[in-house]
Protein backbone atom coordinates (compact mmCIF):
# COMPACT_ATOMS: atom_id res chain seq x y z
CA UNK A 1 0.00 0.00 0.00
CA UNK A 2 2.84 2.37 0.89
CA UNK A 3 4.52 2.25 -2.55
CA UNK A 4 1.13 2.99 -4.15
CA UNK A 5 0.59 6.08 -1.97
CA UNK A 6 4.20 7.05 -2.60
CA UNK A 7 3.70 6.87 -6.38
CA UNK A 8 0.49 8.94 -6.24
CA UNK A 9 1.94 11.53 -3.88
CA UNK A 10 5.25 11.79 -5.73
CA UNK A 11 3.44 12.18 -9.04
CA UNK A 12 1.08 14.78 -7.53
CA UNK A 13 4.01 16.76 -6.15
CA UNK A 14 6.11 16.75 -9.33
CA UNK A 15 3.27 17.53 -11.71
CA UNK A 16 1.56 20.17 -9.61
CA UNK A 17 4.91 22.00 -9.50
CA UNK A 18 5.65 21.41 -13.18
CA UNK A 19 2.20 22.68 -14.15
CA UNK A 20 2.12 25.64 -11.84
CA UNK A 21 5.37 26.85 -13.39
CA UNK A 22 3.57 27.14 -16.77
CA UNK A 23 2.13 30.53 -17.69
CA UNK A 24 -1.03 29.04 -19.27
CA UNK A 25 -1.81 27.10 -16.15
CA UNK A 26 -1.19 30.13 -13.95
CA UNK A 27 -3.71 31.99 -16.10
CA UNK A 28 -6.26 29.17 -15.76
CA UNK A 29 -5.84 28.99 -12.01
CA UNK A 30 -5.35 32.62 -11.03
CA UNK A 31 -7.00 34.85 -13.63
CA UNK A 32 -9.63 32.75 -15.35
CA UNK A 33 -11.77 32.36 -12.17
CA UNK A 34 -11.94 36.13 -11.83
CA UNK A 35 -12.76 36.62 -15.52
CA UNK A 36 -15.39 33.87 -15.53
CA UNK A 37 -17.00 35.18 -12.36
CA UNK A 38 -17.10 38.66 -13.87
CA UNK A 39 -18.62 37.34 -17.09
CA UNK A 40 -21.33 35.42 -15.26
CA UNK A 41 -22.01 38.35 -12.95
CA UNK A 42 -22.52 40.66 -15.91
CA UNK A 43 -24.82 38.11 -17.58
CA UNK A 44 -26.98 37.74 -14.47
CA UNK A 45 -26.90 41.35 -13.28
CA UNK A 46 -29.77 42.52 -15.46
CA UNK A 47 -32.16 39.72 -14.48
CA UNK A 48 -31.29 40.01 -10.77
CA UNK A 49 -32.06 36.38 -9.86
CA UNK A 50 -32.16 34.99 -6.34
CA UNK A 51 -29.08 32.91 -5.38
CA UNK A 52 -26.99 34.64 -8.03
CA UNK A 53 -23.92 34.35 -5.79
CA UNK A 54 -24.30 30.58 -5.41
CA UNK A 55 -24.97 30.23 -9.14
CA UNK A 56 -21.82 32.15 -10.09
CA UNK A 57 -19.62 30.35 -7.56
CA UNK A 58 -20.73 26.90 -8.72
CA UNK A 59 -20.69 27.75 -12.44
CA UNK A 60 -17.35 29.53 -12.55
CA UNK A 61 -15.85 27.01 -10.10
CA UNK A 62 -16.86 24.03 -12.18
CA UNK A 63 -15.93 25.72 -15.45
CA UNK A 64 -12.55 26.40 -14.01
CA UNK A 65 -12.18 22.91 -12.61
CA UNK A 66 -13.02 21.56 -16.05
CA UNK A 67 -10.50 23.87 -17.74
CA UNK A 68 -7.79 22.89 -15.31
CA UNK A 69 -8.56 19.22 -15.93
CA UNK A 70 -8.63 19.54 -19.70
CA UNK A 71 -5.60 21.80 -20.02
CA UNK A 72 -3.56 20.05 -17.40
CA UNK A 73 -4.58 16.47 -16.75
CA UNK A 74 -5.43 15.67 -20.34
CA UNK A 75 -2.87 18.11 -21.72
CA UNK A 76 -0.23 16.52 -19.50
CA UNK A 77 -0.33 13.41 -21.65
CA UNK A 78 0.44 15.39 -24.76
CA UNK A 79 3.08 17.52 -23.07
CA UNK A 80 4.80 14.49 -21.62
CA UNK A 81 4.67 12.79 -24.99
CA UNK A 82 6.60 15.70 -26.55
CA UNK A 83 8.94 15.96 -23.53
CA UNK A 84 9.78 12.27 -23.95
CA UNK A 85 8.82 11.55 -20.34
CA UNK A 86 5.59 9.73 -21.19
CA UNK A 87 7.59 6.72 -22.39
CA UNK A 88 9.75 6.82 -19.26
CA UNK A 89 6.86 6.86 -16.81
CA UNK A 90 4.84 4.40 -18.87
CA UNK A 91 7.52 1.68 -18.73
CA UNK A 92 8.20 2.14 -15.03
CA UNK A 93 6.89 -0.72 -12.88
CA UNK A 94 4.22 1.56 -11.36
CA UNK A 95 0.71 1.27 -12.73
CA UNK A 96 0.28 4.11 -15.23
CA UNK A 97 -3.21 4.78 -13.87
CA UNK A 98 -1.76 5.50 -10.42
CA UNK A 99 0.89 7.82 -11.86
CA UNK A 100 -1.79 9.64 -13.79
CA UNK A 101 -4.05 9.75 -10.72
CA UNK A 102 -1.27 11.76 -9.08
CA UNK A 103 -1.37 14.21 -11.99
CA UNK A 104 -5.13 14.51 -11.75
CA UNK A 105 -5.18 15.05 -7.99
CA UNK A 106 -2.49 17.72 -8.25
CA UNK A 107 -4.49 19.57 -10.86
CA UNK A 108 -7.70 19.14 -8.90
CA UNK A 109 -6.09 20.72 -5.87
CA UNK A 110 -5.05 23.72 -7.95
CA UNK A 111 -8.50 23.75 -9.57
CA UNK A 112 -10.12 23.84 -6.13
CA UNK A 113 -8.00 26.82 -5.27
CA UNK A 114 -9.56 28.68 -8.17
CA UNK A 115 -13.02 27.77 -6.85
CA UNK A 116 -12.11 29.50 -3.61
CA UNK A 117 -10.77 32.45 -5.58
CA UNK A 118 -14.01 32.66 -7.50
CA UNK A 119 -16.02 32.67 -4.22
CA UNK A 120 -13.85 35.46 -2.82
CA UNK A 121 -14.38 37.40 -6.02
CA UNK A 122 -18.17 37.00 -5.87
CA UNK A 123 -18.43 38.01 -2.23
CA UNK A 124 -15.89 40.82 -1.99
CA UNK A 125 -15.78 42.21 -5.52
CA UNK A 126 -19.43 41.96 -6.55
CA UNK A 127 -20.88 42.13 -3.03
CA UNK A 128 -23.11 39.09 -3.54
CA UNK A 129 -24.02 36.76 -0.72
CA UNK A 130 -23.10 33.08 -0.85
CA UNK A 131 -24.86 30.66 1.48
CA UNK A 132 -24.75 26.95 1.99
CA UNK A 133 -28.30 26.10 3.09
CA UNK A 134 -27.74 22.34 3.44
CA UNK A 135 -24.13 21.90 4.58
CA UNK A 136 -24.23 18.11 5.04
CA UNK A 137 -25.75 17.56 1.60
CA UNK A 138 -23.37 20.11 0.13
CA UNK A 139 -20.38 18.23 1.59
CA UNK A 140 -21.73 15.02 0.10
CA UNK A 141 -22.33 16.64 -3.31
CA UNK A 142 -18.94 18.33 -3.23
CA UNK A 143 -17.09 15.07 -2.42
CA UNK A 144 -18.90 13.25 -5.20
CA UNK A 145 -18.21 16.13 -7.61
CA UNK A 146 -14.50 15.91 -6.90
CA UNK A 147 -14.62 12.13 -7.34
CA UNK A 148 -16.50 12.51 -10.59
CA UNK A 149 -13.98 15.01 -11.98
CA UNK A 150 -11.18 12.66 -10.94
CA UNK A 151 -12.86 9.74 -12.69
CA UNK A 152 -13.61 11.60 -15.91
CA UNK A 153 -10.13 13.10 -15.98
CA UNK A 154 -8.51 9.67 -15.59
CA UNK A 155 -10.65 8.28 -18.37
CA UNK A 156 -9.93 11.17 -20.76
CA UNK A 157 -6.20 11.07 -19.98
CA UNK A 158 -6.01 7.37 -20.76
CA UNK A 159 -7.89 7.82 -24.02
CA UNK A 160 -5.51 10.66 -24.93
CA UNK A 161 -2.55 8.23 -24.80
CA UNK A 162 -4.05 6.67 -27.95
CA UNK A 163 -3.66 9.68 -30.17
CA UNK A 164 -0.94 12.11 -31.08
CA UNK A 165 -3.71 14.60 -31.86
CA UNK A 166 -4.64 14.86 -28.18
CA UNK A 167 -3.93 18.60 -28.17
CA UNK A 168 -6.60 19.26 -30.81
CA UNK A 169 -9.10 17.08 -28.96
CA UNK A 170 -8.22 18.86 -25.75
CA UNK A 171 -8.97 22.26 -27.24
CA UNK A 172 -12.26 20.98 -28.65
CA UNK A 173 -13.46 19.69 -25.31
CA UNK A 174 -13.51 22.85 -23.22
CA UNK A 175 -16.51 24.91 -24.37
CA UNK A 176 -18.85 22.06 -25.40
CA UNK A 177 -18.80 20.84 -21.79
CA UNK A 178 -19.64 24.33 -20.47
CA UNK A 179 -22.68 24.26 -22.74
CA UNK A 180 -23.67 20.60 -22.51
CA UNK A 181 -23.44 20.33 -18.73
CA UNK A 182 -25.53 23.37 -17.93
CA UNK A 183 -22.66 25.27 -16.38
CA UNK A 184 -23.74 28.60 -17.92
CA UNK A 185 -27.44 28.13 -18.66
CA UNK A 186 -29.97 25.36 -17.87
CA UNK A 187 -29.75 22.26 -20.05
CA UNK A 188 -33.53 22.39 -20.48
CA UNK A 189 -32.96 24.95 -23.25
CA UNK A 190 -30.88 22.42 -25.22
CA UNK A 191 -32.39 20.12 -27.89
CA UNK A 192 -33.54 16.74 -26.52
CA UNK A 193 -30.73 14.75 -28.14
CA UNK A 194 -28.12 16.99 -26.55
CA UNK A 195 -29.84 16.71 -23.18
CA UNK A 196 -29.36 12.96 -23.35
CA UNK A 197 -25.61 13.48 -23.82
CA UNK A 198 -25.62 15.98 -20.94
CA UNK A 199 -26.97 13.35 -18.57
CA UNK A 200 -24.12 10.90 -19.20
CA UNK A 201 -21.63 13.61 -18.28
CA UNK A 202 -20.96 13.89 -14.58
CA UNK A 203 -20.43 17.70 -14.43
CA UNK A 204 -24.16 18.08 -15.28
CA UNK A 205 -25.17 16.28 -12.08
CA UNK A 206 -22.39 17.85 -10.04
CA UNK A 207 -23.51 21.37 -10.98
CA UNK A 208 -27.15 20.54 -10.23
CA UNK A 209 -26.37 19.03 -6.81
CA UNK A 210 -24.01 21.76 -5.71
CA UNK A 211 -26.42 24.54 -6.68
CA UNK A 212 -29.34 22.83 -4.95
CA UNK A 213 -27.49 22.17 -1.71
CA UNK A 214 -26.22 25.75 -1.60
CA UNK A 215 -29.49 27.46 -2.49
CA UNK A 216 -31.66 25.11 -0.44
CA UNK A 217 -33.01 21.70 -1.46
CA UNK A 218 -36.63 21.91 -2.71
CA UNK A 219 -37.27 18.18 -2.99
CA UNK A 220 -35.00 15.87 -1.02
CA UNK A 221 -36.07 12.79 -3.03
CA UNK A 222 -34.98 14.39 -6.29
CA UNK A 223 -31.76 15.48 -4.64
CA UNK A 224 -30.96 11.93 -3.55
CA UNK A 225 -31.93 10.60 -6.95
CA UNK A 226 -29.40 13.00 -8.50
CA UNK A 227 -26.83 11.94 -5.93
CA UNK A 228 -27.33 8.27 -6.86
CA UNK A 229 -27.16 9.09 -10.57
CA UNK A 230 -23.84 10.87 -10.06
CA UNK A 231 -22.51 7.95 -7.97
CA UNK A 232 -23.45 5.50 -10.72
CA UNK A 233 -21.72 7.64 -13.34
CA UNK A 234 -18.58 7.80 -11.19
CA UNK A 235 -18.62 4.03 -10.88
CA UNK A 236 -19.07 3.65 -14.63
CA UNK A 237 -16.14 6.00 -15.33
CA UNK A 238 -13.87 4.15 -12.89
CA UNK A 239 -14.93 0.79 -14.29
CA UNK A 240 -14.28 2.00 -17.82
CA UNK A 241 -10.81 3.19 -16.74
CA UNK A 242 -10.05 -0.26 -15.33
CA UNK A 243 -11.53 -2.25 -18.20
CA UNK A 244 -10.24 -0.07 -21.04
CA UNK A 245 -6.70 0.18 -19.70
CA UNK A 246 -5.68 -3.28 -20.89
CA UNK A 247 -7.03 -2.60 -24.36
CA UNK A 248 -5.52 0.90 -24.47
CA UNK A 249 -2.16 -0.42 -23.25
CA UNK A 250 -2.10 -2.92 -26.09
CA UNK A 251 -3.24 -0.36 -28.66
CA UNK A 252 -0.66 2.30 -27.74
CA UNK A 253 2.12 -0.27 -28.08
CA UNK A 254 0.82 -1.46 -31.44
CA UNK A 255 0.35 2.07 -32.78
CA UNK A 256 3.44 3.48 -31.07
CA UNK A 257 1.65 6.61 -29.82
CA UNK A 258 3.60 7.08 -26.60
CA UNK A 259 6.43 8.94 -28.26
CA UNK A 260 6.89 11.29 -31.15
CA UNK A 261 10.32 10.13 -32.31
CA UNK B 1 21.03 -22.22 -32.18
CA UNK B 2 21.49 -25.05 -29.64
CA UNK B 3 20.06 -24.90 -26.11
CA UNK B 4 23.45 -24.53 -24.39
CA UNK B 5 24.49 -21.60 -26.50
CA UNK B 6 21.08 -19.98 -26.15
CA UNK B 7 21.30 -19.80 -22.35
CA UNK B 8 24.32 -17.48 -22.39
CA UNK B 9 22.34 -14.76 -24.16
CA UNK B 10 20.13 -12.38 -22.23
CA UNK B 11 18.82 -10.54 -25.28
CA UNK B 12 17.51 -12.70 -28.09
CA UNK B 13 16.01 -11.15 -31.18
CA UNK B 14 14.86 -13.47 -33.94
CA UNK B 15 13.35 -12.50 -37.28
CA UNK B 16 12.01 -9.26 -35.84
CA UNK B 17 9.72 -7.26 -38.11
CA UNK B 18 8.01 -3.97 -37.35
CA UNK B 19 5.74 -2.12 -39.75
CA UNK B 20 4.33 1.36 -39.25
CA UNK B 21 0.96 1.86 -40.83
CA UNK B 22 -0.38 5.32 -41.57
CA UNK B 23 -3.50 6.46 -43.34
CA UNK B 24 -3.48 9.14 -45.99
CA UNK B 25 -6.02 11.11 -47.98
CA UNK B 26 -8.98 13.27 -46.99
CA UNK B 27 -10.93 10.30 -45.62
CA UNK B 28 -7.74 8.55 -44.46
CA UNK B 29 -8.64 5.53 -46.55
CA UNK B 30 -5.28 5.15 -48.25
CA UNK B 31 -3.10 2.83 -46.20
CA UNK B 32 0.64 3.38 -46.25
CA UNK B 33 2.98 0.85 -44.65
CA UNK B 34 6.63 1.45 -43.87
CA UNK B 35 8.81 -1.47 -42.75
CA UNK B 36 11.15 -0.04 -40.11
CA UNK B 37 12.65 -3.36 -38.97
CA UNK B 38 13.02 -6.12 -41.49
CA UNK B 39 13.73 -9.66 -40.29
CA UNK B 40 16.35 -8.60 -37.77
CA UNK B 41 18.12 -11.25 -35.65
CA UNK B 42 20.87 -10.86 -33.07
CA UNK B 43 21.83 -12.10 -29.62
CA UNK B 44 23.55 -10.27 -26.77
CA UNK B 45 25.56 -11.87 -23.98
CA UNK B 46 25.43 -10.87 -20.33
CA UNK B 47 27.89 -8.09 -19.50
CA UNK B 48 28.48 -7.21 -23.14
CA UNK B 49 28.43 -3.75 -24.72
CA UNK B 50 26.62 -4.43 -27.96
CA UNK B 51 26.34 -1.76 -30.64
CA UNK B 52 23.59 -1.31 -33.20
CA UNK B 53 25.03 0.82 -35.97
CA UNK B 54 23.03 2.42 -38.69
CA UNK B 55 22.08 5.66 -40.36
CA UNK B 56 19.01 7.69 -39.39
CA UNK B 57 15.93 5.64 -40.20
CA UNK B 58 17.81 2.33 -40.10
CA UNK B 59 15.40 0.99 -37.48
CA UNK B 60 17.64 1.29 -34.41
CA UNK B 61 15.23 3.28 -32.23
CA UNK B 62 12.28 1.11 -33.26
CA UNK B 63 14.26 -1.99 -32.26
CA UNK B 64 15.12 -0.49 -28.86
CA UNK B 65 11.50 0.51 -28.30
CA UNK B 66 10.39 -3.05 -28.95
CA UNK B 67 13.04 -4.44 -26.60
CA UNK B 68 12.03 -2.02 -23.85
CA UNK B 69 8.29 -2.94 -23.95
CA UNK B 70 7.26 0.36 -25.56
CA UNK B 71 6.32 -0.98 -28.95
CA UNK B 72 4.74 -4.18 -30.21
CA UNK B 73 6.56 -6.14 -32.91
CA UNK B 74 4.66 -6.95 -36.09
CA UNK B 75 6.22 -10.42 -36.15
CA UNK B 76 9.26 -12.32 -34.93
CA UNK B 77 10.29 -13.10 -31.39
CA UNK B 78 12.10 -11.16 -28.70
CA UNK B 79 13.28 -12.41 -25.36
CA UNK B 80 14.91 -10.18 -22.74
CA UNK B 81 16.18 -11.95 -19.62
CA UNK B 82 14.01 -14.85 -20.71
CA UNK B 83 10.88 -12.68 -20.78
CA UNK B 84 8.69 -11.55 -23.65
CA UNK B 85 8.57 -7.71 -23.64
CA UNK B 86 5.05 -7.69 -25.06
CA UNK B 87 3.32 -10.18 -22.77
CA UNK B 88 5.60 -10.12 -19.70
CA UNK B 89 6.30 -6.40 -19.54
CA UNK B 90 5.35 -6.16 -15.87
CA UNK B 91 8.05 -8.62 -14.82
CA UNK B 92 10.63 -7.20 -17.21
CA UNK B 93 10.30 -3.46 -16.62
CA UNK B 94 11.93 -3.31 -13.13
CA UNK B 95 15.01 -5.11 -14.51
CA UNK B 96 15.79 -2.91 -17.51
CA UNK B 97 16.15 0.77 -18.29
CA UNK B 98 16.68 3.03 -21.28
CA UNK B 99 17.92 6.40 -22.40
CA UNK B 100 16.85 8.04 -25.62
CA UNK B 101 19.36 10.56 -26.93
CA UNK B 102 18.88 14.30 -26.74
CA UNK B 103 17.74 16.52 -23.93
CA UNK B 104 14.28 15.06 -23.52
CA UNK B 105 12.93 12.49 -21.04
CA UNK B 106 13.46 14.73 -18.00
CA UNK B 107 11.33 17.22 -16.08
CA UNK B 108 13.01 20.55 -16.72
CA UNK B 109 11.18 22.63 -14.13
CA UNK B 110 12.37 20.62 -11.16
CA UNK B 111 15.93 19.90 -10.03
CA UNK B 112 18.16 17.02 -11.07
CA UNK B 113 17.86 15.44 -7.62
CA UNK B 114 14.07 15.76 -7.69
CA UNK B 115 14.00 14.02 -11.07
CA UNK B 116 15.95 11.09 -9.64
CA UNK B 117 13.74 11.03 -6.55
CA UNK B 118 10.61 10.91 -8.66
CA UNK B 119 11.81 8.10 -10.92
CA UNK B 120 13.03 6.19 -7.84
CA UNK B 121 9.49 6.38 -6.44
CA UNK B 122 8.07 5.10 -9.73
CA UNK B 123 10.47 2.14 -9.50
CA UNK B 124 9.41 1.51 -5.86
CA UNK B 125 12.93 2.11 -4.53
CA UNK B 126 12.89 2.23 -0.72
CA UNK B 127 13.83 5.47 1.03
CA UNK B 128 16.87 3.80 2.55
CA UNK B 129 18.28 2.78 -0.85
CA UNK B 130 17.25 6.07 -2.40
CA UNK B 131 19.20 8.07 0.18
CA UNK B 132 22.34 6.12 -0.64
CA UNK B 133 21.90 5.62 -4.39
CA UNK B 134 20.92 9.10 -5.59
CA UNK B 135 24.09 10.85 -4.29
CA UNK B 136 26.14 7.97 -5.74
CA UNK B 137 24.53 8.39 -9.13
CA UNK B 138 24.95 12.15 -9.09
CA UNK B 139 28.61 11.62 -8.28
CA UNK B 140 28.94 9.01 -11.05
CA UNK B 141 27.64 11.36 -13.71
CA UNK B 142 29.48 14.38 -12.32
CA UNK B 143 26.39 16.35 -11.30
CA UNK B 144 26.90 16.37 -7.55
CA UNK B 145 27.45 20.13 -7.46
CA UNK B 146 24.44 20.88 -9.67
CA UNK B 147 22.00 18.41 -8.12
CA UNK B 148 19.76 21.09 -6.64
CA UNK B 149 19.56 23.29 -9.69
CA UNK B 150 16.62 23.19 -12.06
CA UNK B 151 17.23 20.95 -15.09
CA UNK B 152 16.31 23.82 -17.44
CA UNK B 153 19.55 25.53 -16.37
CA UNK B 154 21.67 22.49 -17.33
CA UNK B 155 23.76 22.27 -20.48
CA UNK B 156 22.94 19.60 -23.06
CA UNK B 157 25.74 17.36 -21.78
CA UNK B 158 24.56 17.70 -18.19
CA UNK B 159 21.03 16.77 -19.20
CA UNK B 160 22.28 13.71 -21.03
CA UNK B 161 24.35 12.66 -18.02
CA UNK B 162 21.33 13.16 -15.79
CA UNK B 163 19.44 10.86 -18.12
CA UNK B 164 22.08 8.19 -17.53
CA UNK B 165 21.66 8.66 -13.76
CA UNK B 166 17.88 8.47 -14.21
CA UNK B 167 18.16 5.17 -16.02
CA UNK B 168 20.25 3.73 -13.19
CA UNK B 169 17.87 4.47 -10.32
CA UNK B 170 16.51 0.92 -10.46
CA UNK B 171 19.98 -0.67 -10.77
CA UNK B 172 18.97 -2.36 -14.06
CA UNK B 173 20.57 -5.52 -15.42
CA UNK B 174 20.30 -4.27 -18.99
CA UNK B 175 20.64 -0.68 -20.16
CA UNK B 176 19.42 0.40 -23.59
CA UNK B 177 21.08 3.57 -24.84
CA UNK B 178 19.72 5.12 -27.99
CA UNK B 179 22.28 7.54 -29.44
CA UNK B 180 23.27 8.83 -26.00
CA UNK B 181 26.05 11.10 -27.28
CA UNK B 182 24.06 12.75 -30.05
CA UNK B 183 24.75 16.49 -30.19
CA UNK B 184 27.38 16.43 -27.46
CA UNK B 185 30.71 18.21 -27.70
CA UNK B 186 33.78 15.90 -27.90
CA UNK B 187 34.54 16.13 -24.17
CA UNK B 188 30.93 15.54 -23.18
CA UNK B 189 30.75 12.55 -25.54
CA UNK B 190 34.00 11.13 -24.16
CA UNK B 191 32.72 11.50 -20.56
CA UNK B 192 29.57 9.66 -21.51
CA UNK B 193 31.51 6.85 -23.19
CA UNK B 194 33.61 6.52 -20.04
CA UNK B 195 30.45 6.16 -17.96
CA UNK B 196 29.19 3.43 -20.31
CA UNK B 197 32.51 1.58 -20.02
CA UNK B 198 32.33 1.87 -16.24
CA UNK B 199 28.80 0.43 -16.21
CA UNK B 200 29.96 -2.54 -18.27
CA UNK B 201 32.77 -3.11 -15.76
CA UNK B 202 30.10 -3.24 -13.06
CA UNK B 203 28.52 -6.14 -14.94
CA UNK B 204 25.69 -4.31 -16.69
CA UNK B 205 24.74 -5.36 -20.18
CA UNK B 206 24.56 -2.36 -22.51
CA UNK B 207 22.87 -2.20 -25.88
CA UNK B 208 23.84 1.05 -27.53
CA UNK B 209 22.76 2.50 -30.84
CA UNK B 210 24.88 5.05 -32.61
CA UNK B 211 25.87 6.29 -36.01
CA UNK B 212 29.28 7.41 -34.75
CA UNK B 213 31.60 4.61 -35.87
CA UNK B 214 34.55 5.64 -33.71
CA UNK B 215 32.26 5.45 -30.69
CA UNK B 216 31.24 1.89 -31.48
CA UNK B 217 34.84 1.00 -32.21
CA UNK B 218 35.95 2.33 -28.83
CA UNK B 219 33.34 0.84 -26.52
CA UNK B 220 31.51 -2.05 -28.16
CA UNK B 221 32.47 -5.69 -27.80
CA UNK B 222 30.39 -6.55 -30.86
CA UNK B 223 28.50 -4.49 -33.35
CA UNK B 224 25.59 -5.16 -35.67
CA UNK B 225 25.35 -2.98 -38.76
CA UNK B 226 21.75 -2.31 -39.73
CA UNK B 227 20.60 -0.79 -42.98
CA UNK B 228 16.95 -0.09 -43.79
CA UNK B 229 15.90 -2.35 -40.93
CA UNK B 230 18.04 -5.28 -42.09
CA UNK B 231 21.12 -6.74 -40.49
CA UNK B 232 24.02 -6.48 -42.91
CA UNK B 233 26.97 -7.44 -40.68
CA UNK B 234 27.60 -8.59 -37.12
CA UNK B 235 30.99 -9.12 -35.50
CA UNK B 236 33.58 -7.54 -33.23
CA UNK B 237 34.90 -4.19 -34.46
CA UNK B 238 38.33 -5.81 -34.89
CA UNK B 239 36.97 -8.62 -37.07
CA UNK B 240 34.92 -6.22 -39.13
CA UNK B 241 37.93 -4.03 -39.69
CA UNK B 242 40.01 -7.09 -40.57
CA UNK B 243 37.77 -7.51 -43.59
CA UNK B 244 39.23 -4.31 -44.91
CA UNK B 245 42.78 -5.19 -43.81
CA UNK B 246 45.40 -3.99 -46.23
CA UNK B 247 42.81 -1.57 -47.52
CA UNK B 248 43.74 2.09 -47.76
CA UNK B 249 41.61 5.14 -48.24
CA UNK B 250 42.72 8.07 -50.40
CA UNK B 251 40.92 11.23 -49.40
CA UNK B 252 40.75 14.14 -51.81
CA UNK B 253 39.47 17.56 -50.86
CA UNK B 254 38.41 19.69 -53.83
CA UNK B 255 37.27 23.29 -53.91
CA UNK B 256 34.37 22.47 -56.23
CA UNK B 257 32.43 19.50 -57.52
CA UNK B 258 34.17 17.76 -60.41
CA UNK B 259 31.86 15.43 -62.35
CA UNK B 260 34.54 14.63 -64.91
CA UNK B 261 36.82 13.46 -62.11
CA UNK B 262 34.14 11.16 -60.67
CA UNK B 263 33.51 9.75 -64.13
CA UNK B 264 37.23 9.14 -64.62
CA UNK B 265 37.63 7.53 -61.19
CA UNK B 266 34.97 4.98 -62.10
CA UNK B 267 37.27 3.78 -64.88
CA UNK B 268 40.19 2.99 -62.51
CA UNK B 269 39.85 -0.71 -61.80
CA UNK B 270 42.20 -0.62 -58.76
CA UNK B 271 39.64 1.49 -56.85
CA UNK B 272 37.23 -0.71 -54.87
CA UNK B 273 34.84 2.00 -53.75
CA UNK B 274 34.22 5.69 -54.36
CA UNK B 275 32.40 7.97 -51.95
CA UNK B 276 31.73 11.64 -52.64
CA UNK B 277 30.67 14.05 -49.91
CA UNK B 278 29.78 17.72 -49.80
CA UNK B 279 30.75 19.90 -46.84
CA UNK B 280 30.50 23.66 -46.34
CA UNK B 281 34.22 24.06 -46.90
CA UNK B 282 35.02 21.57 -49.67
CA UNK B 283 33.96 18.61 -51.78
CA UNK B 284 35.39 15.40 -50.40
CA UNK B 285 36.05 12.22 -52.41
CA UNK B 286 37.15 9.02 -50.63
CA UNK B 287 38.61 6.14 -52.61
CA UNK B 288 39.03 2.69 -51.09
CA UNK B 289 41.79 0.64 -52.67
CA UNK B 290 44.31 -2.07 -51.87
CA UNK B 291 47.37 -0.33 -53.29
CA UNK B 292 47.37 3.49 -53.39
CA UNK B 293 50.67 3.52 -55.32
CA UNK B 294 48.94 2.05 -58.36
CA UNK B 295 46.06 4.52 -58.13
CA UNK B 296 48.01 7.78 -57.79
CA UNK B 297 49.56 7.80 -61.29
CA UNK B 298 46.10 7.37 -62.83
CA UNK B 299 44.45 9.79 -60.43
CA UNK B 300 46.38 13.05 -60.83
CA UNK B 301 45.83 13.50 -64.56
CA UNK B 302 42.09 13.42 -63.89
CA UNK B 303 42.11 16.35 -61.46
CA UNK B 304 41.41 19.70 -63.10
CA UNK B 305 43.84 22.57 -62.52
CA UNK B 306 43.21 24.44 -59.30
CA UNK B 307 40.56 21.99 -58.01
CA UNK B 308 42.63 20.00 -55.53
CA UNK B 309 42.92 21.42 -52.00
CA UNK B 310 44.53 18.44 -50.25
CA UNK B 311 45.17 14.73 -50.59
CA UNK B 312 46.00 12.16 -47.96
CA UNK B 313 46.02 8.41 -47.47
CA UNK B 314 44.98 6.52 -44.35
CA UNK B 315 44.07 3.02 -43.16
CA UNK B 316 40.45 1.92 -43.44
CA UNK B 317 38.37 2.48 -40.27
CA UNK B 318 35.15 0.98 -38.96
CA UNK B 319 33.37 3.81 -40.75
CA UNK B 320 34.73 2.56 -44.07
CA UNK B 321 33.58 -0.95 -43.17
CA UNK B 322 30.15 0.43 -42.36
CA UNK B 323 29.96 2.31 -45.64
CA UNK B 324 31.15 -0.77 -47.47
CA UNK B 325 28.30 -2.87 -46.03
CA UNK B 326 25.62 -0.24 -46.29
CA UNK B 327 26.42 0.60 -49.91
CA UNK B 328 26.49 -3.10 -50.82
CA UNK B 329 23.17 -4.02 -49.22
CA UNK B 330 20.21 -4.05 -51.63
CA UNK B 331 17.85 -1.09 -51.53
Amino acid sequence: MLPIINVIFSSLNVHARQNFARATFQFVILFQPILLSFLLYMMLRGSNPVHAGEYIVVSSGLMNLWSSIIFSSAGDIDRERYMGTLECIYVSPSDFRLIFLGHVLGNLLLGLFSMVLSSICVVFLFGLQVHIENPAEFLCAFTLSILSFTAISLLIGLIFTLSRSARILMNCLEYPIYILCGLVFPISVLPKALQFIAYVLSPTWAAQLLRESMAGIQNIRIFYFDLIALSILILVYFLLTIVLFKKIDRRVRIDGTLGVH
Amino acid sequence: MDQEKQSEYIIEVQNLVRDYVSHKGVFRKKKHTVRAVNNLSFFVKKGEIFGLLGANGAGKTTTIKILTTLLAPTSGSVSILGLDPMTQAKALRPRISFVFGGERSLYWRITGRENLNYFSDLYHISNEIKKRRIPELLELVGLKDHADERVETYSKGMKQRLQIARCLVNDPEIIFLDEPTIGLDPIGARDLRNIVKMLAKQGKTVLITTHYMYEADEICGRVAIVNKGKLVALDTPANLKAQTEHTSVIELHLNEKDDALLKGLNQIKEIDQIRANHTDQYESVSLQCKEPRTVFPQLFPLIGTGHLLSVRTREATLEDVYIHYVSQSPH
